[in-house]
């Protein structure tokens, strides 16, 4: 037997090597996966990777089919991409990337600053695009050192939400919520519920649910983490300390363990187990989409919305202080053709566009203005008050530095720290701000050093 | 004997060969040799992934000194290999040791045990976020009775979002980690099957007691499979990524913040593409170096047969 096989083998021949080789070359050619880059029907396709899935990609999906019904040029393919900011990035280094893509505006100053998306100020301009139809703070976030990066699709404002039976059963004005720090403490105090055990059975309010934007607190005591103008950390200024020193209180007056406790059975943030759906938080800092949440697992619950509340001299019901966050589109370095995928762009941002994204996504209109129709059929019953917030004057954003990602995460590791009365918030503080500001200087450094090289090319 | 036609030459057995092993060899290349050539190079730059690499010689090498990120999640993965090896080369071999017995229905608690390790990680790890939780776990619920008289409650071992305990994190994932000894207990199983029953037989006769014949007779005779498994456990813990970026996110405080997630999020989340690929050099020197150290160790201590 082992001598038939090794005959066999030595029969092999270069001719049929060759043969099979060219075979496998052609039929890879043929069968082999399609790259990107071809035709349907004699348009152009292009290729959009958006994050979305569920009810929020099919929104999508729906602007893309009446895009490709509407001409007869383009086609738009869309796929659905997880953690699309990390592997848009890959796709863009790697010299393949798609034609569009949808990320978030903190992802801006990095991709901007490397490049590696390219600046629409004068397509935008030619697709009609123009940055004054927009909120102000929504303005903000597309611009990355004087220019426009991307154009925003979608506008998350973050606003207090309160369970007004709860308000009720514990006599308070269920009309009424919280507009200063102090009345947000006091409304706090009264809604939790200290069961026979000793341990919290509700709380009022605590930062740490959901804690997705532990960084944030400063804004309300009028403070910021970050100087543009000088590109610095200023995590050590007096309202943030002042801020992060009121976090600190409710680990005081309540105990840190008993907060953990009743956080600890608590589940996860799309579920009926979450903190706010099971009125065991009877206050949550949150954004619209929240409305979507709750329609999904208790629909009876009654809601209401309110700014966050600010320290007393910051009060202004006419200029509330909210975070804004946004989904962004923009055009990748490498992109075959900025010009068509630009005029995709300006399809999703006619008004019946945005406004049906908004809706479904549960938002609030990146847009200045917005009609009276999508105020009366948008599921969420506060969402006018999230569109004040979206244009209000004192909205902020996300720091506007590259390192940004890695100065948030030292903000919510010191805030751990904080939050469990490990160390005062002053030291904490002071800790994240120097490792901020080596992480601005190394990224300045970086910079300079790649300008002088490409000036010396 | 083919007869051979004109003009067709046979491949020389040499040639057969390279062609045989190209497969292999082309994916060696492409896939190993070029990416760990590259990244040692990429190790030496300024590199944020999205502009082209910028040559900074040992700067990011040094920088990883007086990062103290770098110093938490080392002394983390540290801790969680100390302490999930030995423990799950404990259980395992004890597990293995009870499953070698013959006993009625061996077979279905054999595919009990090994059953964890072919569920994937995503649902194992949510299972475990619920029997973790500190209100409602099962494990709480196990051991909240026994506590109790005490006046003690179980802890908040792993919250969502990594809201739980500090203290009790790097314990639950260590714990949680057992989940998947069933792969060490089948290799232990084979091992204790291929242990001579005779050499039982001869020490049972000279009045050897069980516990005496696992330490004198079975240990020695399967130490090379311990040792295998350990240093499969040293580089298996030392990439410790998926359960707690799944369960934790590194949380709470960097508590469960391990080295392959920092450098994860070094080159992907936070773009420094040079300084994520100086960190894989220098682990894998550090499980170089306690592989050797390991086999050093070992040479006391492990029996070979055919020695």
């Amino acid at each position: 037997m082992d001598h038939i096989t090794s005959s066999r083998l030595a029969d092999l021949t270069r001719r049929g090597v060759l043969g099979s080789l060219t075979a496998a070359g052609v039929g890879f050619a043929f069968f082999g996966p399609r790259g990107a880059k071809d035709n349907r029907d004699g348009r152009l396709v292009l290729d959009y990777w958006e994050k979305w899935t569920g009810q929020e990609g099919a929104a999508m999906q729906g602007i893309v089919d009446r895009f490709n019904q509407s001409q007869s040029k383009l086609f738009v393919r869309y796929f659905t991409i997880s953690e699309i900011d990390k592997k848009g990035a890959i796709a863009i280094a790697g010299g393949a990337p798609p034609d569009l893509i949808g990320l978030y505006a903190y992802n801006i100053p990095g991709y901007a600053e490397s490049n590696a998306i390219l600046p629409l100020n004068d397509l935008a301009r030619s697709a009609g695009i123009r940055q004054e139809n927009y909120a102000l703070a929504v303005r903000e976030l597309v611009e990355h050192q004087g220019k426009q990066w991307g154009v925003a699709n979608t506008c998350g404002s973050v606003g207090l939400y309160y369970n007004k039976a709860i308000f009720r059963e514990r006599g308070l004005d269920p009309e009424r919520p919280p507009r200063t720090i102090a009345e947000l403490d006091e409304m706090a105090r009264a809604l939790t519920i200290t069961g026979p055990d000793g341990r919290l059975s509700r709380v009022g309010f605590v930062h740490t649910e959901p804690g997705w934007w532990s960084w944030d607190w400063g804004h309300f005591f009028g403070g910021s983490l970050y100087d543009l103008d000088t590109d610095s950390a200023t995590a050590t200024a007096a309202a943030n300390i002042a801020a992060f020193d009121w976090v600190q209180s409710y680990g005081k007056n309540y105990g840190v363990d008993k907060l953990l406790g009743l956080q600890s059975g608590l589940g996860n943030y799309s579920s009926a187990e979450q903190g706010f759906l099971s009125g065991r938080v009877a206050m949550v800092a949150q954004g619209p989409w929240l409305a979507n949440i709750i329609k999904r697992f208790t629909p009876d619950l009654d809601y209401g919305a309110a700014p966050m509340p600010v320290i007393d001299s910051l009060y202004d019901p006419t200029q509330p202080v909210a975070l804004i966050e946004s989904d962004v589109l923009v055009i990748p370095r490498g992109a075959r053709n900025p010009e068509a995928s630009m005029e995709f762009i300006a399809f999703t941002q006619r008004r019946e566009n945005v406004e049906e994204l908004s809706r479904i996504h549960c938002k609030a209109s990146t847009l200045a203005t917005s009609t009276p129709e999508f105020f009366a059929t948008h599921p969420n019953r506060c969402v006018a008050m999230h569109d004040q917030l979206a244009k209000s004057p004192r909205a902020f954003t996300s720091p506007r530095t590259r390192v940004w990602l890695e100065y948030k995460d030292e903000m919510e590791s010191g805030f751990q720290k904080l939050w469990r009365l490990e160390e005062p918030a002053k030291a904490v503080l002071q800790r994240v701000q120097d490792r901020a500001q080596l992480l601005l200087a190394d990224a300045a450094r970086q910079r300079n050093a790649r300008a002088a090289l490409r000036a010396k090319v | 004997m083919t007869p051979m036609l004109p003009r067709q030459r046979s491949l020389s057995a040499n040639t057969l060969g390279w062609i045989w092993v190209s497969p292999w060899l082309i994916g060696f290349i492409v896939f190993l040799a070029v990416p760990t050539a590259m990244s040692l190079y990429y190790s030496l730059c300024d590199y944020p992934l999205l502009e082209p690499p910028l040559f900074v010689g040992l700067s990011n090498y040094r920088r990883m000194f007086d990062d103290p990120v770098f110093w938490i999640v080392l002394r983390n993965t540290a801790i969680y290999a100390a302490t999930s090896i030995p423990l799950g080369t404990a259980a395992a071999l004890i597990i293995a040791a009870l499953l070698n017995n013959k006993v009625r229905g061996v077979g279905f608690f054999r595919a009990a045990v090994f059953l964890p390790t072919v569920v994937p990680l995503a649902a194992s790890a949510m299972i475990w976020l619920w029997i973790l939780n500190g209100e409602l776990g099962l494990l709480n619920a196990i051991i909240n009775p026994i506590l109790k008289p005490f006046g003690l409650h179980g802890p908040a071992w792993i919250g969502f979002r990594g809201t739980g305990d500090k203290a009790w994190a790097m314990p639950a994932l260590v714990l949680m980690s057992l989940w998947g000894v069933g792969q060490s207990v089948v290799i232990y199983l084979a091992a204790l099957q291929d242990v001579p029953e005779s050499l039982h037989e001869a020490a049972s006769i000279d009045g050897v007691g069980p516990i005496r014949r696992f330490y004198h007779i079975t240990l020695p005779l399967i130490s090379p499979v311990i040792l295998f498994n350990v240093i499969v456990a040293i580089i298996g813990s030392s990439q410790v990524f998926g359960a707690p970026y799944i369960m934790t996110q590194g949380g709470p405080d960097r508590a469960t913040y391990f080295y392959s997630m920092y450098m994860f999020d070094k080159a992907f989340t936070y773009g420094q593409m040079g300084y994520a690929s100086a960190m894989a050099w220098v682990q894998l020197v550090i499980v170089l170096v306690l592989t050797a150290l390991t086999f050093i160790v070992s040479r006391k201590l492990v029996f070979y047969r055919s020695a």
